[in-house]
């Protein structure tokens, strides 16, 4: 079995690499109905005892799913895509092409993210260009041999290249920029404002998912609701664990909304013991120490900053939770440090945010309340609302975008006789 | 007696001991017992202080470990106004930090009785490397750090920490229109001279003793005489490890310009916010723990203390300070123990090697805004 993730060191390597990926692509069209077979045996190939406790693996098998993808081809693509035929549009045909090669530039905290973003490209019959980052390699590598166990044909493996470099190596992420005609950017702010300043092609699509940040938000019928606050309690913890709170779609402050009757420490009491079952289920296995510090910062800040400002939090960096009243998004600490504020008004709140939120998890009993703030948090830039406790199900669109549609072409065919 | 006065009284007591030869198992009992004294009185005097001990896991009344004790991360003496225990018509001098550009710096304020132990601090363990002795003291550093000031950055502090062992202070750098400094050959060459059989005290932040004088030095051919000297740095390895100067590198470039011995040129490390403690290299390159304060190591994932031969974040302890809540800090800075007694070099208690700076995360995923769009605009809403 080749290496599937190529330790690259010269542009000629990535050069070399697309130019391959081209011909490919070019001997053989595929229609995204190839793909999702292909993506079916995957996923059950990937349901594999050394991968189960992967982060976001259960929700990769499902993603991957025909059920789930197709959907989301119909709906981006239209209702002739799967099989790659051309639809009416009026007097006009639609048919979608590949842009042809997408370089992917994954975050590196996200151990799926390197397959779920190329699997966006393939869907759209394009040729794969992956940079992995170097914590993912070994993750990467054991999913990607599931894909060539049940792509033995390669109609797939073949049109992946993926490559493993050190981020400050410029001139290849330049030669990799170079190669492609579409990327999918995802990260942090530093990482994403040097992929977009490369030098792509001027005809390139280049579409980027983050960096964005992402809050939770309760209505007092619901948090007040003793018997279902467990519930809600595990369904927030279960947002804040996963991907260490580090992705865009993580809550990093719950805003409470007042209510008579309740009581927020009791709230967060039920919270705490949410938080320390989350952790003895998911403990971590390792912390960079720089998080450690911003950890314990964070708490102290809290603390010292406001005598009624109150905090709950193990000896361990484990998980802390802020409790306070302050109206405004807080400065992520992200590490599973949720700021809990109670206000008085979720809709003012709301109404605050600007685009750097992207996802809103939601707990309202009305339907209508929260049909109003759903309306005020989409004015307001936010670009998913979603129930607490799905807060990371991936889902197109993403980001305010569609995933597919950005790296196909539709291209227009007006027959020439009447 | 008052709970100051008690206070006092105990780290008096603690700086009278010799400061490397205490059982440890003792001086752990009397520092917990002072510091639990000294948190006590922390709360009482500043309100917001007592509302982070009161939200501590474990209360530190009843605590039988220093460890266990709350401590508070260094990065909260970057607040302005800094965190303090005393009101400002007490307060001497402020000290800041060095801090890297664009970063805010630490500020602790000094009454009168918290700089006379930072003083007392600094030349008991001092004393312990080089001897009692007063002597000439050369400073490569301009003069303007000398001046007494009302803030006091952390290369002054260290400066005129050492200005006790002096019997006349001489220094080597003269500060350029431009704001930089340069050496003043004429100046140093003549205090070789004079100074060639004496014993004698140098001081310098260790890139600049690298760059202002052993380079200059180097790149001219020339080696002073003077053999009796002990070279003490401070302030850090980054700038020269940029360059690929290590630390035996430095050593020896040292040792050689000054005609001296390896051992007698000692790094030590320290920091504005731990006043009156400083931790020299001894001839076994490892660091130690004075009587009146702590060092405990700290794992970054369960935030306990390691075992001996591990690395974590360098939590100081000290009992010195009563004008700031500076008894128990978390240090962003990395260290490995390495023993938890008995170096060879006959010193007890806690060993340990600085292991540098915690390296900031390479990768904080697509929820990290840093200061772009989400910052920028709560700074602009709140203006």
């Amino acid at each position: 079995m080749s290496d599937l993730i190529q330790a690259v060191d010269s542009p000629q390597e990535i050069a070399c690499a697309a130019r391959r990926l081209r011909e490919i692509a070019q001997q053989q069209a595929i229609t995204p109905q190839m793909v999702l077979e292909v993506f079916d045996r995957w996923a059950a190939a990937l349901d594999d005892r050394e991968l189960r406790d992967v982060p976001g693996m259960t929700f990769f098998r499902l993603w991957l799913r025909r059920g789930n993808l197709e959907p989301v081809l119909l709906r981006e693509l239209g209702p002739s895509s799967l099989n790659g035929g051309w639809q009416e549009d009026g007097r006009a045909k639609l048919r979608a092409f590949p842009l042809g090669i997408v370089g992917h530039w994954p975050a590196g905290n996200i151990e799926i993210q390197p397959v779920l973003s190329l699997t966006c490209a393939l869907l759209g019959g394009n040729g794969c260009l992956v940079r992995v980052p170097s914590r993912l390699v070994w993750i990467t590598r054991r999913v990607m041999e599931k894909l060539q166990e049940v792509d033995q044909a390669g109609l797939l493996i073949d049109r992946i290249f993926m490559a493993s470099f050190d981020h400050s190596r410029t001139d290849l992420h330049e030669a990799m920029a170079q190669s492609v005609d579409g990327a999918m950017i995802w990260g942090g702010a530093e990482a994403v404002s040097q992929v977009r300043g490369l030098p792509f092609p001027h005809w390139a699509r280049v579409v980027v998912f983050g960096p964005r940040l992402s809050a939770a938000a309760m209505d007092a019928e619901t948090w007040r609701d003793r018997t279902e606050r467990a519930s809600w309690c595990r369904r927030i913890a279960r947002d804040v664990w996963q991907f260490d709170q580090q992705a865009c779609s993580s809550p990093q402050v719950l805003f409470l909304e007042r209510g008579a009757g309740g009581d927020p420490d009791e709230f967060v009491e039920d919270l705490r013991l949410a938080f320390q079952e989350e952790n003895r289920h998911h403990p971590r296995r390792q912390i960079e120490p720089a998080l450690t510090s911003a950890i314990c910062l964070a708490r102290a800040s809290w603390l010292l900053a406001e005598a009624g400002n109150h905090a709950l939090f193990p000896t361990s960096p484990d998980w802390t939770i802020l409790l306070g009243t302050n109206a405004e998004m807080p400065n992520p600490t992200q590490g599973r440090t949720l700021s809990v504020l109670v206000v008085d008004d979720l809709m003012k709140v709301i109404s605050t945010f600007d685009g750097s939120l992207q996802t809103l998890g939601l707990g309202v009993r009305d339907a209508q309340k929260e049909e109003r703030l759903a309306k005020a948090a989409g004015r307001s830039g936010v670009d998913r609302i979603v129930k607490l406790g799905r807060m990371h199900v991936f889902s197109s669109p993403w980001d305010g975008t569609e995933l597919i549609r950005p790296m196909v072409r539709l291209v227009r065919h007006v027959v020439s006789q009447d | 007696m008052s709970a100051l006065g008690e206070i006092d009284r105990g780290i008096e007591s603690l700086l009278m001991q010799p400061p490397y030869g205490v059982d440890p198992q003792q001086r752990h009992t009397a520092l917990l017992a002072l510091l639990k004294k000294e948190l006590a009185y922390a709360c009482d005097r500043n309100s917001a202080f007592r509302n982070y001990v009161e939200h501590w896991p474990l209360d530190f009344r009843v605590a039988d470990r220093v460890a266990d004790l709350p401590y508070l991360p260094v990065g909260v003496f970057k607040a302005n106004p800094p965190l303090a225990l005393i009101g400002t018509e007490e307060v001497r001098h402020t000290l800041t930090s060095s801090a890297t550009t664009g970063q805010m710096p630490s500020r602790v304020v000094l009454d009168a009785a918290t700089a006379r132990r930072m003083s007392k601090g600094v030349i008991t363990i001092i004393r312990d490397f080089i001897g009692p002795a007063r002597r000439p003291y050369l400073v490569i550093d301009t003069a303007e750090n000398l001046t007494a000031q009302a803030e006091l950055g952390a290369r002054g502090a260290a400066i005129q920490g050492l200005a006790s062992f002096a019997t006349e202070i001489v220094c080597c750098l003269r500060a350029s229109q431009d704001g930089d400094s340069s050496l003043d050959l004429e100046k140093l060459l003549a205090c070789a001279a004079k100074w060639k059989h004496a014993d004698v005290l140098v001081y310098g932040f260790t890139h600049v003793i690298w760059t202002q004088l052993v380079q200059p030095l180097q790149r001219q051919g020339i080696t002073l005489d003077i053999p009796n000297i002990h070279v003490l740095h401070s302030g850090g390895w980054k700038r020269l490890e940029q360059q690929a100067v290590t630390r035996d590198v430095f050593i020896r470039g040292v040792a050689s310009v000054l005609s001296c011995s390896a051992d007698r040129v000692v790094d030590y490390y320290g920091m504005v916010e731990n006043v009156g403690v400083v931790y020299p290299d001894c001839d076994h390159a490892n660091k130690h723990v004075p009587a009146f304060a702590e060092i405990i190591v700290r794992s970054p994932l369960t935030l306990a203390p390691v075992e001996a031969g591990q690395r974590g974040l360098i939590q100081v302890c000290s009992v010195l300070p009563t004008s700031f809540p500076g008894f128990l800090l978390l240090t962003e800075d990395m260290a490995e123990v390495v023993d938890y007694d008995e170096c060879p070099c006959g010193r007890r208690g806690t060993s340990f090697r600085f292991a540098g700076r915690a390296p900031k995360a390479e990768v904080r995923g697509c929820g990290n805004l840093e200061i772009t769009r989400y910052q920028q605009a709560k700074r602009s809403r709140a203006a």
